[in-house]
């Protein structure tokens, strides 16, 4: 059995095109393939949106999905949930629909690059600071760090970075781990066994799009200084993970 | 662990994208549907509320009207019923007002029927009794009634008592002088001039004496003036026969 390096299992070293700095690999086009899907679906679910009692399926199924998103961020700010929606709304349907693709044969889940998980946490890292400063004000953002005393400012910084590095690193680890196993598996045990794995890692793929959001969207409210509550459902959260 | 930060800035740029057009495409549109649904969900909540109060209230309304409709009947009804009573009262009253005319009126005719009969009898039974008595007299005593009765009349014109010839004295000596002899049948000259010779002796002299012819004096002769008579008849007898008949005729017309 050949031994592969990291580098080489990501979907980010298949590359299909590239022209100087400008690469498209595996990832990029199955990026592109599940945005087509959600925007189909989107399109489809919406062309005929009525606000009747009588809807069509697909608008109900989406209604339903966004509003239990809109129901998780309203229990966790208790605040208006709208502002939050198109970004953990897209993370939660993004993470979501390219894990569950894992099972179409060829499919290769862009959430398991790092790029990805990376540039996603990036998002989130940027969105914290932005929905803090619009709600409470630059100054009080930035007391923030400074709280109880200065001496904890470096920590808050590192507490920043460390846990966006955790969440590229758990939503990577997750998927590609997975996917790396189903490969072993089919190998030691090439028939039942990687069925049940295959199912198993459906249920992992969703239940990690929804701790990224979730965990997303705990840091966004941290940021709001949200209450008690909150800090609990990040330790329940965090030990989740 | 390698990160290709061509790729690394495209997946941003990616997701960015992405959640714009799922903004703008997916999220804008269904909370706004969602939104527009509630609202319109609570609205027809509103207007069933406002609806189901109105129902109520009219509910109440007529249910009050309804009561007082059904005791404006029952009072109607005792009116009307009441009126109907007193109507059959009234009406009960009058037929019997009328029924009791009727019998009265019927009672009266019957009287005067029975008087009429009662009259007619006696009439015929004095004619058949004058007929009988003058038959009987005439075969039995060889002696014209007619004649008997009148030496009767002049029997009792001899025997009259002081006082009542005193009182037809005082009569005749009015203005008018004139004394009425009624009967029944024709007075002969010389019974006449017997009569003129009884009452000179027995009255006075200073009067004209008129006779009369009148069936109506049953088989009688009837001295008449200035209302005081001397009489003889068969109507006396007559009369008491005729007393004791209609008195049987009732007796039995009360057991029948």
């Amino acid at each position: 059995m050949e031994i592969v390096l990291i580098d080489q299992i990501s979907p980010d070293q298949v590359i299909i095109w590239s022209w100087k700095f400008i690469t498209l690999n595996v990832t990029i086009l199955y990026t592109w393939l599940v945005m087509g899907i959600l925007l189909f679906v989107s399109w489809l679910a919406t062309r005929n949106l009525s606000s009747e009692l009588n809807v069509s399926r697909w608008q109900h199924f989406l209604e339903v999905v966004i509003s239990v998103i809109r129901g998780e961020i309203s229990e966790m700010t208790k605040k208006n949930a709208d502002a939050f929606i198109p970004l953990i709304g897209t993370l939660f349907l993004f993470i979501c629909t390219s894990n569950i693709l894992v099972v179409v044969p060829g499919f290769i889940a862009p959430t398991s690059s790092i790029t990805t998980t990376a540039a996603l946490a990036t998002c989130v890292f940027i969105a914290v600071p932005y929905f803090g400063i619009r709600r409470t004000g630059l100054l009080h953002y930035l007391k923030e760090y400074f709280q109880p005393n200065f001496i904890f400012f470096p920590f808050h910084v590192m507490g920043e970075i460390s846990r966006t590095l955790a969440l590229t690193v758990r939503l990577f680890g997750n998927i590609m781990s997975h996917e790396k196993v189903v490969g072993i598996l089919l190998l030691v045990t090439p028939f039942l066994f990687p069925i049940v794995m295959q199912a198993l890692g459906l249920l992992i793929g969703v239940i990690q799009a929804y701790i990224f959001a979730i965990l997303s969207m705990v840091y966004i409210a941290s940021a709001l200084s949200a209450e008690e509550e909150v800090h609990s459902h990040v330790k329940k959260e965090g030990m989740k993970a | 662990m390698h990160i290709d930060w061509f790729v690394f800035a495209a997946q941003i740029f990616n997701f960015l994208v992405l959640m714009y057009l799922l903004k703008r495409f997916l999220y804008g549109r269904i909370l706004k549907a969602m939104d527009d649904r509630e609202a319109k969900i609570a609205a027809r909540f509103a207007e069933a509320q406002a609806l189901k109060e109105k129902a109520t209230e009219d509910s109440e309304f007529y249910e009050t009207r309804n009561q007082e409709i059904a005791e404006k009947t029952e009072h109607l009804l005792n009116e009307a019923t009441m009126a109907a009573e007193n109507r059959r009262k009234e009406l009960m009253e009058q037929v019997r007002a009328e029924v009791d005319q009727v019998k009265t009126r019927w009672q009266d005719m019957l009287v005067r029927e029975q008087d009429a009969f009662f009259h007619d009898l006696r009439q015929r039974a004095a004619k058949q009794l004058y007929a009988t008595a003058r038959k009987a007299l005439a075969d039995l005593a060889d002696a014209d009634l007619e004649e008997r009765i009148v030496d009767e009349f002049i029997r009792r014109v001899k025997t009259l008592d002081e006082e009542k010839s005193l009182q037809i004295r005082k009569a005749t000596q009015g203005k008018t002088n004139q004394i009425n002899i009624q009967s029944a049948f024709e007075i002969s000259e010389d019974r006449q001039a017997q009569i003129h010779e009884a009452l000179k002796d027995r009255i006075s002299s200073s009067f004209t004496i008129r006779y009369l012819l009148q069936p109506d004096v049953v088989s009688g002769i009837e001295l008449r003036v200035n209302g005081h008579k001397i009489a003889w008849s068969l109507n006396e007898y007559l009369e008491t026969l005729v007393e004791s008949l209609t008195e049987t005729l009732q007796r039995e017309a009360h057991a029948a």
